[in-house]
């Protein structure tokens, strides 16, 4: 049976708080997962003294438990994939258009630096 | 649904005294009823006109007379008026119970601000002088808190909250922003103030411990006279995570200053030792703090990715324990009772984030 890397909904209506979870495809959301190798916290939240307006996402992950199921051939879903790449544990999935085209400020630096 | 009274056309009080002159006898309807009162005038058109949008134009119950014990409470009101207009100067209070006594018996305090509840007393403020003198101490003269607490009795907790609130107000002040000064002077005038002066008494405690309740029970403990049984015994005789006093308190370089004192060293020198011990303690916290952050941020990857940063904090997902319900695992757990909901339970946050 296959294995995935997802995310198991918890938290309240309107305040999501997920599992990151390895569990056997087939099974339902929320049952008890094989293994709970972190957690993500979708809402962005800002640091206590930071008047930036910057905001960050907390997410906790075991990377060595994550490999492991990865080398072993477990599949992460999407998402689970997005945020498996951010650390290096995969390749990126999906690409940001803006990258494959070279965007107004790519042409303006070259042209900085002759200068 | 209750009639709406509308502005001050249709006041009971104006049309009581408007019938006032008319005998008793014409209060009966047919009477009443020759009274113009919806009749619009030249004079007075405006207001019989909003006068009739009332539902009840009067009432014919008498104006209830003031009881005795309110005249007499008018009077007195009156008549102690201008004691209390003013605050007293010099830091003394001006609570009523400086003429109110409860009984002939009773003294009641200057610092009873109600005569009838003796357990309320209003304590001492730090002055703006004494604020001011103890953010002068640390920032300028760089002196250690806790020798700070130490020199003026103020508690280590409170110092450092005097200093915080000072760096906003000097920033504000810098920044030119408003504050409310009369204000803060109107409430600080009405209290009892300290000035940290070395002829008044100490402002409070600043070297409590907290008695732990294990420690109030009666032990009998075996020791032989050969051992010396000290503190640290005692705590660990009555239970294995009960800290001894001298870890427990705030300062515990003051008491070693005192044994110095009192082993015959000069007072001076002893109090100098004391400074730099608590500047060498704190420093030694200050450094703690930096490291658990630095920890902190090694375990932790920040990937920026424009809009948030994502940041990943590392963990050992084998600390779930072996039934996966450990205490200190990561995420929510399976199998157990949320208590997020449950009545009774206090869900006010701890920190603010």
């Amino acid at each position: 049976m296959v294995v995935k890397i997802r995310l198991a909904r918890f938290g309240r209506t309107n305040s999501p708080f997920y599992n990151i979870v390895v569990a056997h495809a087939r099974t339902a959301r929320n049952n008890r997962p094989l293994e709970v190798i972190g957690t993500y916290d979708p809402i962005p939240k800002k640091d206590t003294y930071d008047n930036s307006g910057r905001l960050h996402k907390d997410i906790k992950l075991d990377m060595t438990r994550a490999k492991y199921w990865i080398g072993v051939g477990a599949q992460p879903t999407d998402t689970m994939w997005r945020l498996l790449s951010m650390v290096g544990i995969l390749p990126p999935k999906y690409r940001p258009a803006a990258s494959s085209t070279p965007t107004p400020s790519a042409n303006a630096s070259p042209q900085a630096d002759q200068a | 649904m209750p009639p709406r009274i509308r502005g001050g056309s249709c006041q009971p009080q104006l049309l009581l005294n408007f019938l006032e002159p008319l005998p008793s006898s014409s209060l009966s309807p047919s009477a009443a009823l020759a009274i113009p009162l919806h009749r619009p005038t030249a004079s007075s058109s405006s207001s019989s006109s909003s006068s009739s949008q009332c539902s009840r134009a009067f009432s014919t119950t008498p104006a209830p007379q003031a009881s005795r014990l309110r005249r007499k409470f008018k009077e007195w009101c009156e008549n102690n008026a201008p004691l209390f207009r003013e605050p007293n100067e010099g830091g003394r209070t001006n609570y009523v119970s400086r003429i109110l006594k409860t009984s002939d018996f009773n003294d009641v305090t200057p610092d009873q601000p109600f005569p009838n509840n003796p357990h309320f007393r209003s304590e001492k403020v730090l002055s703006e002088r004494a604020r001011e003198k103890i953010w002068e101490t640390v920032m300028e003269k760089g002196m250690p808190l806790k020798a700070v607490s130490a020199q003026y009795h103020v508690d280590m907790r409170r110092v450092a909250a005097v200093v915080r609130m000072k760096q906003i107000e000097k920033r504000w002040e810098r920044e030119n922003k408003p504050m409310a000064l009369p204000y803060a002077r109107a409430i600080v005038d009405m209290l009892p103030r300290a000035n940290l002066t070395i002829h008044e008494k100490p402002f409070e405690s600043i070297n409590d411990i907290h008695v732990h309740s294990y420690t109030t029970q009666q032990l009998f403990v075996p020791a032989s006279e050969s051992r010396e049984f000290t503190r640290a015994d005692a705590a660990k005789a009555f239970g294995d995570r009960i800290l001894p006093p001298d870890a427990k308190m705030r300062i515990p370089e003051l008491v070693e200053m005192e044994k110095e004192i009192a082993g015959g060293m000069d007072p001076h020198t002893a109090r100098a030792g004391f400074v730099k011990r608590a500047a060498q303690s704190e420093h030694d916290f200050a450094a703690k703090q930096k490291a658990r952050l630095q920890a902190a941020e090694a375990r932790r990857t920040r990937v920026d990715t424009g809009r948030f940063e994502f940041r990943f904090e590392k963990f050992n997902a084998e600390d779930v324990g072996p039934t996966g319900r450990s205490r200190s695992a990561v995420g929510w757990r399976y199998g157990m009772p949320l208590m997020d909901r449950k009545r009774g339970a206090v869900k006010i946050p701890t920190s603010v984030e």
